[in-house]
């Protein structure tokens, strides 16, 4: 039975890296448009160097030739420096070296805020400030999910469960889009008010308080416009679909025939409920978490948040192959490694779930 | 007694010393605070720079006092129009971009698809320029956020300032004509084998079709459709391909123009400082000579276009009057020429609060001003904290020898170090910081002229650079390599640097030294040696660039610092030579400040291939880009800095040890390493501000102010604003042709005369349909100028209205100043009528006049007789009486004398 688990364990975690290794590489022709991505650089350097050393007074009076040679050797070195020099089917498979061995490499355009070209730098340095807000959200929108919807399950047909379906639909409209709204009043509106504010946006006040403890203080009062925008557009939509998805577990018949045996209530939901409805709610939690460390690209724009979401869209907008391969490259394995482990984690869960080697 | 004197006495001298203290008081108080309390180094105690990309929040943080200034320009109009509104806000303006059509010169036919490009003919380019109404592009498109542009020419720069008067009458040339462009496109359509059928344009049985790129991210989408629907107008089937930059770019400048996928690009440039000779624009824009890809490449300029343009590209010409004759050529022949149509120039505003004034640069704004940490304030008030918010923040790693470039670092890395010349932001030209004068000498007859008086030009026959001037660096060797005998330059620069230059400390307290020059000499040509541990491949086109120049560097005297240097650069402004030999080797790089304590840390770091300063070079060694203010670097630089203090490391020790002492030595990286510790970083200038903190996950920056700073705040305060002249045309007689005529010009600045001396010149051009009247004005008093013309000028108008142009160019501002209105002109007969009429008027006038003034008199004299008349009845009566009386005392008296004879 163990070589059986041993050798459906080694089968799944080929298939799954063979997967990463597929997406990633996909990824890259996608990230490059096939390689025309190079036509696309190259005409953008060469404009860029061309217009700095015509505007650069060291330069004025060296005849064409001169200048023709010190453009190509310019323009030259830049593609030496971002290896566009070697064909992007060379280059592509550097990418997924890179981003398989979890090298990463270095980024062709952007920077770390620290000022470092190491992609994988540049994504940790970013990292924290998307788990700290997004990930903080999604707990809690997760949390509030489960009890609400568990409470109101419980509570069918009552005023409270009427309101949540009325106020569901509040999510069909993004976070961000209450984050606009909310930044006008209560950082706008509220300074022409009352004088004082929440913050526009950003992570932390400017300058940044040097105690630790008010520097903390700081970035919790910049998270709160955010995570409330995020609160307001999410919440009732998990409140619904959990209540609805408990309801539908509610109706099981071992259910029924638990209430008609007589159990108690607590037990009924904890035994008969909650139990055979955690693999699910394991795997929504799961996925939610991996999802937020992705971040949000247009919530952290209006917010001027500096997350993995912006680092993301700046990557895109510059064709930073690197850059989004690397971040692609963690969500895909983060993704298949929580696959890979929410199957043992079901067997624990539900014991009715077993092993293909069983 | 004698103690409630004392009391009295004590009582007296506390009212006397009250009173006088409330006198001081008040005195002291209505002293204007730039006199009260100037402080050394920055007004402000502290900038903060943030980000923030959202214009529109921007906006509403400034009106809500949440930042002060933003360093970006809005691009949306509306909001353009909230900042205008509000009385909280001011504005500045910038012009640093420009739109323009780029046309595919390929054809007539294109080789690839057999299809037909009109635009391969000159004149249908040409005519573009009367097809596109660029009024209407500024007002209604751009929502006033733009001026017509008609030529390459920049307005807020000195060329289009020199040759405004030609650029005017392209302008008038060039202006819309809907009906001129439908004219001369059908005749030369027709001449191509084109037909028109049905208000359609057909060519070998096909629709001309137009593929016209429109990029999308700015105005270029209205812009683009605007002007294709006057194509479709014309006849033509447009093919709007609507694209971002990156979509086009491969398309437009890297696609070959001869495969037919492209005819207008809806183009647009940009420059970030103002240019004070654009001799080389036209190779640049219309020919091949800029090199860059197959669209230049296919670039056919007529063969005397060409030439002229060659000859400017080279700056192939020996006098200043040589070089107006070929810029005004020039200028003409590109209209002609028309391989890009000229639009609109963006005006783009920078906005601040009220309270709050700064530098701006006319082509770069409050970012790219030099001078804005000289003169950032609070009207009002001494100290305080300004909060400044741009777009994008510690884009690169910064480093001074190659580090980041990008505007967005620039804008605070350069309020930390302090330059020997400051550029004025409004003409272009340098201004002495840390210089006492500059002496400069060029071969005769080259075309170097000079405004300022801190420099001094002289033209000598021949400069031989003098053997022991140095020329080069061994770095096998370690040593300088001096002037070859016989080595001859074109300029000779002699450079006297302020007695205190050596006093100005660097923010750990180091003094500036003499080491810091010869460290940058050698390390200018260090890092071009392939055997030298900083080699940098990707540094020797530049290097070869200023090795093409460099002839020679001689330090003269160290107490105080005076250089020779030696130069076949060649620039307009002997204020530019001036700075070229000034700033070669003063520590201040291109990037950043640059001690010499502070870039060997990071010298040491990159000979044993731990870091680069340059991104290339960190590429191609796989380590990081060097920061001297965070990341992975920070420790890097820490660890050889300790292992520069326990060498007592000194850098080219051949040369530099003979500057420098062992415990000057210590003492500078004593001082660096208590700093970092201080600060965590290793950015130190001698700059204004220092910056105290970096948060590069909140991208935020703070610098605060040096007060250690040689100078007190008010000593560029005049750049705070710029004396942009007033210009109107007050007087405006008639003219009549053969007569001679003035016209009155005013030039003003806030109300008052602007000075006489500080003008360049005002040009004026009248315009009537029989002649073009140009010439100079002149200045009759300060703000007082006149146009004089000669009865032989006048003879040639025709009757009838003229318009008159006024272009003002004053020497403090580099952007003309532009004014108009009308005259009359009348014939010589229509003159003698109406002087005539006139002079009958008047004589109508005047004898009304007099026969009013006659009937007033009459009637007065009327008035006088009745009075009178009343007064001669009351005599006549007082005479009848007296006579009736008289007769009745004679009658009384002889009946007296007969009652005396009876009695």
């Amino acid at each position: 039975m163990f070589a059986g688990i041993l050798k459906y364990i080694l089968k799944r975690s080929i298939i799954l890296f063979l997967t990463v290794v597929v997406a990633v590489y996909i990824t890259i022709w996608i990230a490059n448009m096939g390689g025309y991505v190079d036509e696309i650089v190259k005409s953008d350097i060469l404009l860029s160097v061309s217009q700095s050393i015509r505007q650069n007074p060291a330069f004025k009076g060296l005849n064409e030739t001169q200048i023709t040679k010190i453009i190509n050797e310019v323009y030259n070195n830049e593609l030496k420096k971002i290896g566009f020099d070697k064909p992007f089917i060379y280059r592509s498979f550097i990418y997924l070296k890179d981003a398989i061995t979890l090298n990463l490499g270095r980024a062709l355009f952007l920077s770390s805020d620290s000022g470092s070209k190491n992609v994988r730098i540049i994504i940790l340095e970013r990292l924290p400030n998307t788990v700290l807000l997004f990930t903080t959200t999604q707990m809690i929108l997760f949390f509030i999910g489960l009890f609400f919807g568990l409470f109101l399950s419980r509570r069918y047909g009552s005023f409270l469960d009427r309101l949540s379906v009325l106020l569901a639909p509040l999510s069909s409209l993004p976070g961000w889009f209450y984050g606009i709204f909310l930044i006008l009043i209560f950082a706008s509106l509220f300074r022409l008010w009352f004088g004082w504010g929440l913050p526009y946006g950003g992570m932390v006040d400017a300058p940044p308080p040097i105690d630790k403890v008010a520097y903390a203080l700081s970035v919790l009062k910049h998270m709160i416009l955010p995570v409330l925008s995020w609160l307001i557009s999410y919440s009732f939509i998990n409140v619904y679909v959990r209540r609805t998805f408990f309801l539908m577990f509610s109706s099981e018949d071992y259910v029924e025939f638990a209430k008609a045996k007589g159990l108690p209530d607590s037990l009924i939901q904890r035994r008969y409920i909650l139990r055979p409805t955690l693999p699910p709610i394991v795997t929504d939690f799961s996925l939610t978490l991996i999802g937020s460390w992705m971040g949000a690209i247009i919530t952290e724009r209006v917010f001027n948040w500096p997350g993995i979401g912006s680092l993301f869209y700046a990557a895109s907008v510059m064709f930073d192959t690197p850059v989004l391969v690397g971040l692609v490259v963690i969500y895909a394995y983060l993704l298949a490694a929580t696959v890979f482990a929410l199957e043992f984690v079901y067997v624990i869960l539900d014991p009715r779930i077993r092993t293909g080697g069983a | 007694m004698s103690w409630v004197i004392t009391l009295k006495g004590k009582k007296r001298i506390l009212a006397e010393s009250l009173l006088t203290l409330l006198f001081l008081g008040v005195i002291i108080w209505s002293i204007p605070v730039s006199y009260a309390q100037v402080p050394k180094g920055p007004w402000v105690d502290e900038v903060v720079f943030s980000v923030e990309t959202d214009e529109a929040k921007t906006v509403d943080m400034l009106l809500k006092n949440e930042i002060q200034v933003y360093f970006r320009d809005i691009r949306d109009p509306k909001l353009f129009e909230k900042i205008k509104a509000s009385p909280d806000l001011w504005y500045v303006t910038s012009y640093g971009l420009y739109f323009e059509l780029t046309f595919n010169p390929v054809g007539p036919e294109f080789p690839a698809t057999g299809k037909l490009n009109p635009f391969s003919v000159p004149r249908i380019r040409e005519a573009m320029n009367y097809l596109v109404d660029r009024k209407y592009i500024c007002d209604e498109i751009m929502a006033g956020m733009a001026v017509p542009k008609y030529t390459v020419l920049t307005p807020a720069f000195p060329d289009y300032a020199r040759y405004a008067d030609v650029v005017k009458e392209i302008e008038k040339e060039y202006s819309y004509n809907f009906e001129k462009a439908r004219e001369i496109i059908t005749e030369e359509m027709i001449k191509l084998g084109a037909e028109l059928r049905d208000g359609k344009w057909y060519y070998k049985g096909e629709p001309v079709t137009i593929i016209f790129i429109i990029r999308v991210e700015d105005q270029r989408r209205a812009i683009g459709d605007y002007v294709a629907s006057q194509l479709e107008k014309l006849g033509f089937t447009v093919d709007r391909q609507y694209k971002t930059s990156r979509e086009a770019a491969p398309i437009w400048i890297r696609g070959n123009p001869a495969d037919g996928k492209w005819h207008i690009y809806t183009g647009g440039w940009i420059v970030t400082a103002v240019s004070r000779d654009d001799a080389d624009t036209f190779g640049f824009y219309y020919t091949p000579r800029a090199g860059l890809g197959p669209l230049w490449s296919a670039y056919k300029p007529a063969p005397e276009f060409d030439y002229v343009a060659g000859k400017l590209w080279t700056r192939d010409f020996r006098t200043i009057e040589e070089r107006n004759d070929l810029m005004k050529k020039a200028l003409t022949l590109s209209m002609k020429d028309s391989v890009r149509v000229w639009l609109v120039n963006q005006i783009a505003p920078w906005p601040a609060r009220k309270e709050v004034s700064l530098t701006y640069d006319l082509a770069a704004g409050f970012s790219g001003a030099r001078l804005w940490p000289y003169t950032i304030r609070y009207v009002d008030k001494v100290g305080g904290t300004i909060k400044i918010a741009s777009t994008d923040l510690l884009v690169d790693p910064i480093n001074p020898v190659a580090g980041s470039d990008w505007i967005y670092d620039a804008m605070f890395y350069r309020a930390l170090s302090d330059p020997a010349l400051i550029p004025d932001p409004f003409t272009g030209l340098y201004w002495p910081q840390r210089v006492k004068k500059v002496e400069v000498f060029v071969e005769k007859g080259l075309p170097v002229g000079v405004t300022l008086d801190w420099v001094s030009l002289k033209f000598i026959d021949e400069i031989t650079v003098p053997t022991d001037a140095w020329y080069d660096w061994d770095p096998v060797k370690q040593e300088i390599i001096y002037a070859p005998p016989g080595t001859k330059a074109k300029t000779k620069t002699i450079v006297y640097y302020d007695d205190n230059l050596f006093n100005i400390k660097f923010h750990d307290g180091s003094k500036l030294s003499i080491a810091d020059i010869v460290f940058a000499y050698i390390l200018t040509f260090d890092r071009a040696k392939p055997e030298s541990p900083v080699f940098d491949e990707s540094y020797i086109p530049a290097f070869e660039a200023f090795r093409e120049y460099f002839k020679g560097f001689k330090i003269v005297s160290t107490s105080p610092l005076v250089i020779e240097y030696y130069s076949d650069q060649l620039y307009l402004d002997a204020e530019w030579i001036a700075w070229a030999a000034a700033m070669a080797f003063y520590p201040e790089y291109l990037y950043g400040p640059a001690p010499w304590h502070m870039v060997t840390i990071g010298w040491l770091a990159e000979s044993e291939n731990k870091l680069a300063f340059s991104a290339d070079k960190a590429e191609s060694l796989k380590v990081e880009w060097m920061s001297y203010v965070a990341g992975p670097s920070i420790p890097i630089l820490a660890e050889y800095l300790d292992k520069a203090i326990r060498e007592k490391f000194i850098p080219y020790k051949n040369v530099l040890g003979k500057y420098v002492t062992e415990a000057e030595v210590l003492e500078r990286y004593n001082n660096l390493k208590k700093w970092y510790e201080a600060k965590g970083h290793f950015l130190i200038g001698n700059g204004p501000f220092y910056l105290d903190k970096v948060d590069p996950t909140a991208r935020i920056v703070v610098l605060k102010a040096n007060r250690e700073f040689i100078d007190p705040a008010d000593k560029w305060l005049k750049f705070s604003k710029p004396m942009i002249p007033e210009v109107k045309i007050t007087a405006v007689p008639t003219i009549v042709p053969g007569l001679p005529a003035e016209i009155t010009i005013s030039v003003t600045f806030e109300g008052k005369p602007y000075g006489k001396a500080d003008m360049s010149y005002i040009k004026y051009m009248i315009t009537s349909p029989t002649a073009t009247l140009t010439g100079a004005a002149e200045a009759v008093a300060d703000g007082k100028w006149v146009i004089k013309l000669k009865s032989e000028e006048t003879s040639l108008l025709s009757a009838g209205a003229v318009s008159i142009d006024v272009i003002a160019v004053s020497k403090l501002v580099g952007m003309p100043v532009l004014a108009s209105g009308t005259a009359i002109v009348m014939s010589e007969t229509e003159y003698l009528m109406s002087e005539l009429a006139k002079a009958k008027a008047d004589y109508e006038v005047k004898v009304s006049e007099l026969k009013t003034g006659l009937e007033k008199k009459i009637a007065e004299l009327s008035a006088k007789i009745d009075e009178m008349g009343g007064v001669i009845g009351v005599a006549t009566t007082a005479i009848y009486v007296g006579v009736i009386a008289i007769i009745l005392s004679i009658v009384a008296i002889i009946l007296q004398i007969l009652m005396r004879r009876f009695k």
